[in-house]
């Protein structure tokens, strides 16, 4: 395949920043309806949104520091609470310096807890981590690679999430984590005190007025990867694909996480629907349900145990609370039919 | 509270137990137990790495291990050799009763049965230890109250305090408990952290061989005392620390107040003066008039 000088020198980096930040792009909106879900649960469940804020706030302070720490400002004065986290540095440092601080405070929080959860997967995925070579260095071609890489890593992971079997220690501590991680992936925070609204439409704003009044960090940022690109084709290596891919894998890692975190906030919100005894049903369905199809499955052995198991839970837990819905609140329940309100109207 | 407990012109404000959640540094121990309960029973059921448990000696050892290396990870951490021999106990417990009832073969089952039914066991003793305290907060006292089987009480009187220690941990944000430790003139509350360290050297390859420990210590005072006499994870934490504080402040005397009372003292002595210079006048006039009465007569 031939390439064009103009292609290999100015499209050909871009690709795979175009990749990257779509796949950023779809956490943000997923950031941003799990914090729509937790405001709405936030009077009931003020315990909960507490534990939420402080798991987002231990990895943005941690961020903030780990910035200070790699760019040599040192830090005087270090707080995680629930309601705000306080890093300050020792020395006022500007220039790359600064510019590198920020950048870990802007992206860590995105980025770091699914880093973590990327390091338990290494231990439990068999053959997900693998970069397809390039062939030529194109746009489309570097397009295509991410997305093979995407997808391989992708494949890997739902294999894994759709054959993860509770009963084995190291699937259901990562789990666990992953939930817990899933509910903090977010830079804000949710309560009763209105600190400083941080939302999507803050973030984007904070990025045009980056553009628009500090064009300097872009131009750094495309420099530096203009000059890995040129670099990984002089030695005929994958490496700048393969970079951005490890974003796009961090990214699939926190879109899925919050995908469950929006679970587990749905069934703590039917808790509160539910009145009287049968308020905790949801959390408490899944768990049960699973443990009594594994230990049926152990008496009598069929294929594919932890799929079917996990298959088999899913629907009774989602039956049973559109069930407990129906009978016991009014949810799903029309004094007539739908079709009569239409036709009145 | 009882009514015959109450002083004279005494009021209860609050009373109050320590939050479920606020033992959690022994709660979290039995959540070990059974942890290490289901994950031995993994290995040596269900895992890969079954066919190595085919001794069960080696299962015995595996269990052993893993409790008196957390036992005393945890004893180190927390300074209490305390949880040691408890994992002892459980661990000599656990072995004796394989040895005794004959379980040896079944020591795969039995054991993390076993761990799970003493962790269950902690917990309600944990349960049992934590609904023995109690928290009177009265407009004159706080009287702390504890003990499961030898019953601690401390009475403490708002004027007495010098000081309020509080404290709030990450799951204390989050549930909204905490621990408030009035700390008394006699110093009453306060604890002492101790820092040891130590070092030996050996000299000599064959024969001869030097052994010296160097160590050095170091204490720092600290709040810190038993659970019953302090105001141990209660809740809502803000509410009760605002109530003691207003209630310590109210039976401090101010400089102001101090200046009032000298004040008062001053017109007290000078009303007293004023009285016997009364006394004496009145006395005076009387033997005057007497006088008189009998110049007259």
């Amino acid at each position: 395949m031939s390439a064009s000088p103009l292609d290999i020198i100015v499209f050909a980096p871009l690709a795979p920043i175009f990749g990257m930040l779509l796949f950023w792009f779809i956490q943000l909106l997923f950031i941003e309806s799990q914090k729509y879900m937790l405001s709405g649960i936030s009077k009931e469940h003020e315990p909960f949104i507490r534990f939420t804020n402080f798991i987002g706030i231990f990895f943005q302070t941690v961020c903030h520091a780990l910035g200070y720490t790699v760019t040599k400002h040192g830090i005087s004065e270090f707080y995680i609470g629930v309601h705000y986290g306080k890093v300050a540095p020792k020395k006022n440092k500007t220039g790359l310096f600064e510019w590198l601080s920020n950048g870990f405070l802007f992206l860590g929080p995105f980025f770091i807890p699914s880093f973590l959860l990327l390091i338990c997967l290494f231990f439990l995925l068999n053959n997900g981590f693998i970069f397809y070579p390039l062939e030529s260095y194109t746009f489309s071609e570097n397009m295509i690679v991410f997305g093979n890489n995407i997808f391989h890593f992708s494949y890997s992971f739902f294999s894994f999430l759709a054959t993860i079997d509770f009963m084995h220690p190291g699937h259901f501590g990562f789990f666990i984590m992953f939930i817990l991680l899933g509910l903090g992936i977010r830079p804000s925070y949710i309560g009763e005190k209105t600190v400083k609204k941080v939302d999507i439409f803050y973030d984007l704003k904070n990025i045009r007025y980056k553009l628009l009044h500090k064009p300097l960090y872009i131009v750094f940022f495309l420099l530096s990867a203009y000059i890995f690109s040129y670099l990984s084709v002089l030695f005929n290596l994958n490496w700048y694909v393969g970079l951005f891919s490890l974003f796009g894998w961090l990214s699939i890692i926190a879109i899925t996480a919050l995908f469950f975190a929006h679970i587990f906030i749905f069934l703590i919100k039917v808790t509160d629907l539910i009145p009287g005894t049968f308020r905790y049903i949801s959390l408490m369905l899944f768990p049960v349900s699973y443990v009594i199809l594994r230990i049926l499955f152990f008496l009598v052995p069929i294929p594919y145990i932890t799929t079917i198991s996990l298959l088999l839970s899913i629907i009774i837990t989602s039956g049973l609370i559109i069930l407990f819905l129906h009978s016991l609140t009014n949810t799903f329940k029309f004094s007539e039919p739908m079709k009569s309100h239409k036709k009145s109207k | 509270m009882d009514q015959d407990e109450i002083l004279e012109n005494e009021s209860v404000e609050k009373i109050l137990s320590p939050h479920p959640l606020s033992f959690m540094g022994l709660q979290s121990l039995c959540i070990f137990l059974i942890v290490w309960g289901l994950l031995v029973a993994w290995l040596v059921n269900f895992s890969d790495f079954r066919s190595y448990f085919i001794n069960p000696i080696l299962i015995i050892v595996v269990w052993a291990f893993g409790l008196l290396l957390v036992g005393v990870i945890a004893s180190l951490l927390t300074v209490l050799w305390r949880i040691f021999f408890i994992y002892c106990a459980i661990v000599g417990s656990g072995i004796g009763i394989v040895f005794w009832l004959g379980y040896l073969n079944d020591s795969g089952v039995f054991l993390p049965v076993f761990t799970v039914v003493i962790s269950i066991i902690g917990f309600l003793l944990v349960e049992c230890f934590r609904r023995s305290h109690k928290y009177v907060i009265s407009n004159q006292r706080i009287i702390f109250k504890g003990g499961v089987v030898v019953k601690e009480e401390r009475t403490l009187r708002y004027d007495k305090i010098s000081d309020i220690n509080s404290k709030q941990g990450v799951l204390g944000q989050i549930f909204g408990f905490g621990t408030i430790i009035p700390i008394s003139q006699s110093g009453f509350g306060l604890g002492a952290d101790t820092s040891f360290a130590a070092g030996g050297v050996q000299a000599g390859k064959k024969r001869l061989k030097i052994l010296g420990i160097f160590g050095g210590g170091r204490e720092v005072q600290t709040p810190r005392t038993r659970s019953y006499y302090e105001l141990h994870g209660i809740f809502p934490y803000k509410e009760v620390k605002k109530i003691v504080e207003n209630l310590v402040q109210g039976s401090v005397i101010t400089t102001y107040q101090q200046e009032q009372v000298k004040f008062q003292e001053e017109q007290v002595d000078l009303q007293k003066e004023m009285r016997d210079l009364l006394k004496k006048q009145g006395t005076l006039n009387r033997s005057l008039n007497n006088k008189e009465e009998d110049i007259e007569s």
